[in-house]
């Protein structure tokens, strides 16, 4: 999170200055990739896509830090849906998402120990969750939105995303006490 | 159901009030959702998830700000002050390995108007179609007007435009034998004797197949001959079947079968059913 000085890093970057943006970018990107790496198989072209919306519509957006990432994130979510149309149109082999998962996402098993575990390797057992629950962790979690920004992100009340996050953190909890990296 | 009920792993994520772990966590696991900072005497395994969410918003890890570079490229180029302002932006732009047709999102307008295109070609090849059908069944029927029909019967083989005395040599040739002839034109039906001296049977009256008496609109309707039985399903069928057909219609009929020249009885009166 930027903080105090985000205001200004907008204005700036909606003023064409390349580092204002730039640090808008290192500071999102990363929660923006393993936001869609837990959502579509494809989450290094959907944040490219995002991105290139972003770049388009800045000098348009108006508000804070918090709806800055709200706007962002509702961006990849639909670029990700659209990405997901797309690839059932289009004739594929049989790589699904349980594959994809297995092959990006999945830790080794010595490697997750709670004092060294990586972010890709929480993702990993994020995505164990189920989809509703595990776009709900990360939205609160990674892109630091309220459940109300969450609730309209992804279609529910302030109230089912509080719900749903408290479901999504105790089955976490018990994923990774059966993957042995939580005692 | 109440907690006693259901096994501890039967119903996971169900918070079961008064259960060990149910409710009663809920301020904590909105701390660790808020990034809020536990109490010490919170229980091990909550400090131990929010110690692995904490590494889920942790710095960016390798990799993760690779695509800087292209994102800032495509900031310069496309961004609030580019000389290009907001226009479009190419989807390869920020991934060059990505194929631009694989990728590119099709634009809604020009799908929707191509969508609602293909209704209106396929309605208008149809219409032409069924024009074209018409106007070759028309032919064959010999209902098209003089200079039309002449270039049909020159390019797909239908009967002539009749004139007067075609149809006469033609009633006196045997020629139109086969072939409706115009409505339009009226033979004559009393042959002179010179146009009676050059059929092929002497004495016979010559016969076309249709009298030209009968109208178009009357050319199904045909006095059973007798020994032929009633109209048949062939008497529809027009004798000539065309430049295509090599071979005899089926079960043609004897001559006498065929419908006569002679002013046939008034018919059946086109408004009876």
């Amino acid at each position: 999170m930027i903080g105090a000085a985000f205001s200004v890093t907008l204005a700036r970057a909606q003023g064409g200055d390349e580092s204002a943006f730039a640090r808008l970018f290192r500071d999102i990107q990363p929660a923006l990739l393993r936001y869609l790496r837990v959502i579509t198989p494809e989450a290094e072209d959907v944040a490219g896509e995002t991105w290139l919306q972003v770049v388009t519509g800045l000098a348009g957006f108006h508000g804070g830090e918090e709806a800055f990432r709200a706007w962002l994130f509702t961006i990849a979510r639909h670029r990700a849906i659209d990405a997901g149309r797309s690839r059932a149109r289009r004739p594929t082999s049989q790589l699904d998402m349980e594959e994809l998962t297995e092959r990006y996402l999945s830790p080794d098993a010595a490697d997750l120990a709670l004092d060294t575990i990586s972010a890709r390797e929480v993702v990993a057992l994020i995505a164990k969750l189920p989809r509703d629950q595990a776009e709900i962790i990360m939205l609160r979690v990674v892109a630091g939105l309220e459940p109300g920004d969450v609730g309209r992100i992804v279609g529910k009340s302030a109230g089912a995303v509080r719900v749903a996050s408290h479901r999504a953190l105790r089955r976490l909890a018990e994923l990774a006490e059966l993957a042995g990296v939580t005692r | 159901m109440n907690p006693s009920d259901a096994l501890p792993n039967e119903m996971p994520g169900f918070p079961f009030p008064g259960r060990p772990g149910g409710e009663h966590d809920e301020p904590l696991l909105d701390m660790i959702l808020g990034r809020r900072a536990l109490p010490p005497d919170a229980p091990p395994e909550i400090h131990d998830l929010a110690r692995m969410l904490a590494a889920l918003s942790g710095e960016a890890e390798p990799g993760e700000l690779a695509a800087e570079a292209d994102v800032r490229a495509a900031f310069t180029r496309f961004g609030p002050m580019s000389p290009s302002g907001r226009s479009p932006v190419p989807a390869h732009v920020l991934h060059p390995a990505r194929r631009p047709t694989r990728h590119r999102r099709p634009r809604r307008s020009g799908g929707s108007a191509r969508r609602a295109a293909r209704p209106r070609t396929r309605l208008a090849t149809g219409l032409v179609a069924a024009l074209g059908g018409l106007v070759i069944v028309a032919a064959y029927a010999g209902a098209l007007p003089g200079p039309v029909q002449r270039l049909a019967h020159a390019t797909v083989a239908a009967p002539a435009p009749p004139s007067g005395a075609q149809v006469t040599d033609k009633l006196h040739k045997g020629h139109a034998k086969g072939r409706r002839t115009h409505p339009a034109a009226t033979p004559d039906p009393h042959p002179t004797q010179t146009h009676s001296a050059a059929t092929p049977a002497a004495g016979s009256t010559p016969r076309p197949h249709y009298s030209p008496e009968v109208s178009p609109s009357q050319g199904n309707h045909r006095p059973a001959t007798q020994g032929c039985g009633s109209d048949p399903w062939w008497h529809d069928l027009p004798r000539s079947p065309g430049p295509w057909y090599r071979g005899s219609l089926p079960g043609a009929q004897p001559d006498h079968c065929l419908p006569d020249t002679r002013p046939s009885k008034p018919p059946v009166g086109s408004n009876q059913y």
